[in-house]
């Protein structure tokens, strides 16, 4: 109730504390105000938002500070003084909101600091010709995102549309590594941290520095700077600095028991698979996480995955039983995870090698079309392409679709399901059975023809039919003249 | 006198005739004129028409037809005026001289219609044969008087030979003297001349006498002897006459024939009446086609492609074919060979591809056709099955009749009301009523024409409705009101003695299904309610709010009463009453399914969720009859539905959707056919309920119960096409899973939803419950139970089990079977089954038995292409033309070849005209000589005269000289 009322007076304290400045206590009444609420501070935020980056653009704030000469003490730069203070205060409270009330204004809050940020960057306190970034703001901020107790995701995924900026990713990867040092940080701490990092490294920092002399030009012209103003000297984007600081970042989180918690340890693994990589200097020292985290099994080992193969391809680790691993990744219990698409990706690359024995891609083929039994439809579908990937690319695999010589009746699958090792598990000597099983499927050979319409339950309804066919007996009731099953299993009228 | 005129006259007619046959037989060819044509080359079996002519004739001929034609022409140049032959019918050459006295009568005959002889009606006109008048042919006279006629011996009245030699000619009277002395005087003559005259008359009336006494003595004992003689004759022509008849049977059987073939159908037989039995056939035969065609859709289009494939390949042609008259063998050969009966063993659409020329039509002529016969003698037994039944029929009515004879005292009109009460059994009754009319005329005939009045009544007041509403609904209100009065009053006696009736006619006529529906009409008859009928009148009066309407309409009633009056409103607004209503109708569709939607939302009691089913039940028919009308609005309504639920299902999608969901799967169900590889509505309603079963979270009785009616529905949706559903089979797995005995140290592979040792043993029985007494269904408490006892957990298993071994069997064949089923065999082993009552238990093993059975003599045969078929050598075969010309144009192309025949053609035609110009050229210069030299003798001759008269004249000219 409190937040809608009082906005009108919000709008006319504005723009009366914006025209005179004898009715500068408004401003004090509004930072007042913030002790009073404690649920909804979004108004508060925008109107201190628009009162400062006013103040700011019209460089009321501004002091100019004479060197060897005494401070002024005239109403004017008294005034300036209270200003500025109002205005740290301001900044404190912003910052306190952003752990406070509810997400809708944690999120404005976070907002309002950033373009507050913004708004000294492009009109600093101090006059300066040079670029101006207020690091100290920033380092505010990243200490309050930063917090050991509360999960800030979701500021923290907010605050994304700020790092897409250049000068806030390097600066930054700066502070943060400035504030990155603990001992033994909390779990929730590692989370916020890592997210963080993650959502700095948004925007991919360019490693080849060779490649980058060429399109600096036009890409120069693209870049976004936050306090970026064009009448200032332009900012001084480094790659090569970037990336040290995102070295150190991850130096210090190296040291954390990253892999204690399995959430946190997911997340590293995703920031270091999907960002850090290729941004390493040196990669290497992450091999020892990456193997701990392939053994762990689960969603863990797969997000590892990719971080190993990372490694083996780029650099020439030589990992054993690499393709063992993989193979046992390949558990029903695979549906459950989010990362099961990845693992389909990565495998179709890990299988790409035609200097495979046939065997183990046999193997592979095998458990490929068995998970592909138990899967939901779209993940069939998916196991059933890679499968088919497996069949184009080793063409020794066709006996396992169509026997060459005269089948000899079996009276067992010879091949071995529980055998950990794929290229012991003897499935050359088998058949895809599952597949053609699946070829009963509904969903299955409608997306293996049409991948693009998978057999979603909306492609279904838009598809176009010549004619609607009906059941052409009539129904006495609610039993289906063909082979009714329901009232078969159910009593459902006594 | 005429008599003898018209003998000459027919026998002229007769003569003429015969002439005319014996000239057309005459034509006897005279050796002389013969010219025989030398054969150059002889050919076998060649019949030619030039091989003699008749040179002399034809030029004869040919000459007379000239002259016919040129010669007149000729005769007629440079002569204005013409000779125009004006008889009727003379130059046409199609009339026959016959044909063309006809068309003269008739020219006769319209002349004399003209208006002076407008009122004579035909007294002058005498119609003769052969020269008679029809009245002389048809005077049956005394055939005896004949006798005269045909005593023709003596011309001359009677007179002998001798005595008319010598009394009319030669009766000189030198020869007389000459031969006969002492004749008789001439007196004497005359005498004996009539008294031989009179001799002979009296001798001939005496002859004439006996003659007839005879006869007619003859005719008496004639006809005492007919009886004897005739009957014998007769038995005697019998045994020829019956080979003979059945000789001409056959004749007759083959001229019908021919004159089938011969002369085209008049008209097209409008269909008789079919009986009951015909149409159940057609029905059936409908049936079938639909059935067939539905399987063919059950397959997907790539079979089907295949199947097409294999119908029209693409004939190979060489790229060295020479288009030679070779005929390369066909692509798809088969052996064509016959059973016993001579029907090829080939399917008959193979035959058809290849037109094998004996291959027989499938439905010709009804001459070929076996089945015709099969039919008729399937008839025959149908027919004395049937009569066997009427005898049954009669049978039971008779006992009927003794039940209610005690009851017939009562009244008559309470026989009326039962059987309007319960019309369906009208029909059935109306043929029993037919069947024993006999011993209870005097009630039945009165009942029945109530009876069909009613219905009748009925009728007329639908339709009427429309125009009148008010008045019609008191009236129908009235109507309503008096029956349920009538049934009222009659009670419970009335109602067993139906409910006696219906079994024995259930038992009869095998349609006991139909029995709860006449009940269920019985009653809704009863006590149809009169605000309905308003309600269903103002219907669709109001543009808005119809829906609330129908709610209102249907709300706090039973399930009959909502059928009945959904079924009136239906009714009353039938399509073929008005162009508006088949929209009314969709809408009405649309409403009837928010209906459903609301009454299966929100089910916190058993009572309610067995009520919704119920009135479920009861409408679901009605939701078929109306999506039939208009297929293309309710498949729209029922997607857009099916959009919106998923919808809702999207935002939560771990939840199991509720019952307002669910029971929508189970209508598509019923209206649509589930078994088709595609399908705008069960394709994606199949995809909902597999992703129902697979994002959903499994964890309590709300979930797992509705779960378990997602999965049978499953089941019957491919019950038909035996799809495998991977969501199902694995849900199956999950309840096992969920009611195995599950340790931390002893794990089991699960696949998601269901996750490894969270909520595992819910479903776990974990008491002895081995004495419980548990049916094997799961029940209509299961969707409002909220907590997990015993007899749920049992009833799940139980019923998993079951459908579990249906899914089981759809798979017998495939060698997946295997992967698919032996982790459900694996946890079913888990399961402590001692626990499960003994039925439940015993069911159990033998499921488990019996798949660990299938699944032990499963075999594998690695997969392997299909043989392909080796393909015979190509052989050379001999081009066989249907039609040999033995001409070289068969070659050449269809454009050259008519060309080519045109020039033939042409040239054969110019040198043709151009011979008989020049005949016809010489035929004018014969013509003119003739002429000339004609003229030229006709000059000499005059000359000649001229000069003859000249040289007289000069000869007397002469004589008057020398005389001087």
């Amino acid at each position: 109730m409190a937040a809608v009322q009082p906005n009108p007076n919000f709008a006319k304290m504005i723009s009366a504390q914006l025209r005179n400045k004898a009715n500068h206590n408004n401003l004090a009444d509004i930072l007042e105000m913030f002790e009073a609420e404690t649920d909804n501070y979004t108004p508060l935020l925008l109107t201190v938002e628009v009162i400062f980056t006013k103040l700011l653009r019209r460089g009321e704030l501004l002091e100019g500070i004479v060197p060897l000469k005494p401070a002024d003490n005239s109403p004017e730069a008294q005034y300036k003084r209270w200003l500025r203070e109002c205005f740290e205060a301001a900044q404190t409270r912003i910052l306190e909101c952003i752990r406070r009330g509810r997400m809708s204004s944690r999120l404005q809050a976070l907002v309002t600091a950033c373009k507050l940020m913004q708004a000294e960057g492009k009109h600093p306190l101090e006059g300066s010709s040079g670029f101006y970034f207020p690091s100290v703001r920033l380092k505010n901020i990243f200490n309050v995102l930063l917090d050991p107790e509360i999960s800030m995701s979701a500021p923290i995924a907010r605050f994304q549309e700020f790092t897409e900026y250049k000068d806030v990713q390097q600066y930054g990867l700066k502070v943060l590594s400035t504030i990155a040092y603990r001992k033994s940080p909390t779990s929730v701490y590692m989370q916020n941290y890592l997210e963080l990092l993650d959502k700095l490294l948004v925007c991919e920092i360019p490693t080849e520095t060779k490649i980058k002399g060429k399109e600096r030009d036009d890409e120069e012209k693209e870049e976004k700077l936050l306090c970026g103003t064009e009448d200032k000297a332009p900012f001084p984007y480094n790659p090569g600095v970037c990336r040290r600081y995102a070295n150190r970042c991850w130096g210090f989180a190296c040291q954390w028991p990253l892999c204690h918690d399995s959430r946190t340890h997911r997340r590293a693994l995703l920031l270091l698979v999907e960002r850090l990589m290729p941004l390493l200097n040196r990669p290497h020292l992450a091999t020892d996480m990456l193997c701990d985290s392939l053994d762990a099994g689960g969603p863990i080992s797969m997000l590892a995955l990719q971080g190993v193969l990372e490694l083996v391809r780029r650099h020439n680790i030589d990992y054993p039983d690499m393709y063992d691993r993989l193979y046992a990744m390949f558990e029903p219990e695979m549906f459950a995870t989010r990362y099961k698409r990845r693992l389909m990706h990565l495998a179709d690359i890990f299988l790409s090698s035609t200097h495979l024995p046939e065997s183990l891609v046999a193997a592979f083929a095998k458990r490929l079309s068995r998970l592909a039994l138990v899967a939901s439809p779209e993940d069939a579908v998916g196991l059933l392409q890679l499968v088919a990937n497996l069949l184009l690319r080793h063409p020794a695999l066709k006996r396992m679709i169509c026997y060459e010589d005269t089948p000899a009746i079996m009276s067992n699958d010879p091949y071995v399901m529980e055998e950990t090792c794929a290229r012991s598990s003897r499935a050359l000597g088998s058949s895809l059975w599952e597949v053609w099983a699946l070829r009963a499927d509904r969903a299955a050979p409608l997306a293996l023809t049409a991948p693009d319409l998978a057999a979603s339950f909306d492609a279904e309804l838009k598809k176009r039919f010549k004619t609607i066919e009906m059941n052409f007996v009539r129904p006495q009731g609610m039993t289906t003249p063909s082979g009714e099953r329901v009232m078969q299993y159910w009593e459902l009228m006594a | 006198m005429a008599k003898v005129k018209n003998k000459r006259n027919s026998g002229l007619a007769d003569k003429v005739h015969n002439k005319k046959k014996s000239e057309i037989n005459k034509k006897k060819l005279n050796p002389f004129e013969v010219h025989i044509n030398r054969e150059k080359l002889k050919v076998l079996g060649k019949k030619s028409k030039h091989d003699r002519g008749l040179p002399g004739v034809s030029r004869a001929k040919a000459i007379q037809k000239r002259k016919e034609t040129l010669g007149t022409e000729m005769k007629l140049m440079n002569k204005t005026n013409a000779f125009i032959d004006r008889r009727i019918g003379e130059k046409s050459t199609q009339l026959s001289a016959e044909e063309r006295m006809v068309a003269r009568f008739a020219a006769e005959r319209v002349k004399q219609h003209n208006k002076k002889n407008i009122y004579n009606l035909a007294d002058d006109e005498v119609l003769t044969h052969r020269g008679q008048t029809l009245e002389q042919i048809e005077k049956f006279d005394d055939p005896r008087s004949d006798d005269e006629e045909d005593e023709d011996g003596r011309k001359f009245g009677g007179l002998g030979d001798e005595f008319v030699a010598d009394g009319h000619f030669g009766g000189g009277m030198l020869s007389k003297t000459d031969s006969k002395d002492g004749a008789k005087s001439h007196k004497d003559l005359i005498e004996q001349l009539i008294a031989e005259s009179k001799k002979r008359k009296a001798e001939k009336q005496k002859e004439k006498e006996q003659t007839l006494d005879l006869t007619e003595k003859l005719d008496s004992e004639w006809k005492d002897l007919q009886p004897v003689v005739f009957k014998k004759m007769r038995t005697e022509e019998s045994a020829i006459e019956k080979l003979l008849s059945q000789a001409e049977k056959k004749n007759m059987d083959y001229d019908k024939m021919m004159r089938e073939l011969k002369f085209e159908k008049r008209g097209t037989p409008s269909d008789g009446l079919k009986n009951d039995e015909k149409q159940a056939k057609e029905e059936r035969a409908r049936l079938e086609q639909l059935e067939k065609e539905r399987e063919l859709r059950m397959m997907g289009e790539e079979e089907q492609i295949a199947v097409k494939s294999k119908q029209a390949k693409v004939k190979h042609r060489s790229a060295e074919d020479l288009d030679d008259n070779f005929e390369l063998d066909d692509e798809h050969d088969f052996m064509l060979a016959y059973d016993k009966d001579g029907k090829p063993l080939v399917p008959e659409k193979v035959l058809k591809d290849f037109s094998v020329p004996n291959a027989k039509p499938k439905f010709d002529d009804g001459i070929s056709d076996t089945s015709d016969e099969e039919d008729e003698g399937n008839d025959e037994s149908d027919d004395e099955v049937n009569q066997d039944q009427s005898q049954n029929d009669n049978e039971s009515d008779a006992s009927n009749k003794s039940e209610e004879s005690n009851k017939k005292s009562k009244s008559k009109d309470k026989n009326n009301v039962k059987l309007v009460s319960n019309k369906n059994d009208e029909s059935a009754e109306d043929d029993d009523d037919e069947s024993s009319d006999d011993d209870s005329t005097d009630i039945k005939p009165e009942v029945k024409s109530k009876a069909k009045e009613k219905p009748k009544e009925n009728g007329k007041k639908v339709e009427e409705k429309k125009a009148k509403k008010t008045e019609e609904d008191t009236i129908l209100f009235q109507n309503s009101k008096e029956d349920s009065s009538d049934d009222d009053e009659e009670g419970s006696d009335e109602e067993s003695e139906e409910d006696d009736e219906e079994e024995e006619e259930g038992s009869e006529i095998d349609l006991n299904n139909l029995n709860d529906l006449k009940e269920s009409d019985a009653e809704s008859d009863e006590e149809q309610e009169p605000e309905d009928v308003e309600k269903i009148g103002s219907f669709f009066d109001v543009d808005d709010g119809e829906g609330d309407k129908l709610k209102e309409l249907l709300t706090g009633k039973t399930p009959a009463q909502q059928s009945s009056a959904l079924q009136n409103l239906i009714k009353s607004y039938d399509p073929s009453l008005s162009e508006k209503n088949k929209d009314k109708l969709t809408k009405l569709f649309a409403y009837m399914l928010q209906y459903i939607n609301d009454l299966f939302s929100d089910l916190k009691e058993e009572s309610d969720v067995i009520k919704a089913f119920l009135v479920f039940d009861r409408l679901a028919p009605y939701f078929y009859d109306l999506s039939q009308t208009n297929k293309v609005s309710s498949k729209k309504y029922i997607a857009e539905l099916l959009k919106e639920k998923y919808g809702q299902y999207k935002k939560r999608q771990k939840r199991v959707p509720d019952m307002d969901t669910l029971i929508f799967f189970k209508l598509i169900s019923l209206l649509y056919p589930t078994s088709d590889f595609r399908h705008p509505i069960t394709t994606p309603s199949m995809i909902f309920m597999t992703e129902i079963l697979t994002t959903c979270r499994f964890n309590d009785a709300y979930s797992i119960s509705r779960g378990l009616f997602v999965t049978t529905l499953l089941l019957e949706y491919t019950i038909l096409s035996k799809r495998l559903v991977p969501s199902a089979i694995n849900f199956l797995r999950g309840i096992l899973y969920l009611s195995a005995n599950v340790t931390v140290l002893n794990p089991i592979q699960v696949v998601p939803p269901f996750r490894l040792h969270k909520d595992s043993k819910i479903l776990n029985l974990e008491e002895d419950c081995s004495k419980m007494d548990v049916e094997g269904k799961m029940a209509a408490r299961d969707f409002t139970l909220t907590e997990i006892n015993n007899d749920f957990k049992i009833r799940c298993f139980s019923t998993s089990m079951g459908i579990l071994k249906e899914f089981f069997d759809y798979f017998n064949d495939i060698e997946a079977q295997v992967y698919l089923f032996e982790p459900h065999l694996k946890l079913v082993g888990r399961i402590d089954l001692d626990l499960y009552p003994a039925k439940v238990a015993n069911r159990a093993n033998q499921i488990v038995k019996y798949m660990r059975a299938g699944l032990e003599v499963k075999t594998f045969t690695p997969l392997t292409r299909e043989k392909k078929r080796p393909k015979a050598l190509r052989l050379y075969e001999p081009d066989i033309q249907e039609v040999f010309t033995g001409s070289k144009s068969a070659k050449l192309s269809r454009e050259q070849a008519e060309s080519q025949r045109l020039k033939t053609k042409y040239k054969k035609e110019m040198k043709g005209a151009l011979r008989e110009i020049r005949r016809d050229k010489s035929y004018i210069g014969s013509v003119k000589i003739r002429q000339k030299i004609h003229s030229d003798n006709i000059r000499k001759e005059k000359v000649k005269q001229i000069y003859k008269e000249a040289s007289v004249q000069q000869g007397e000219l002469n004589k008057l000289k020398r005389m001087k």
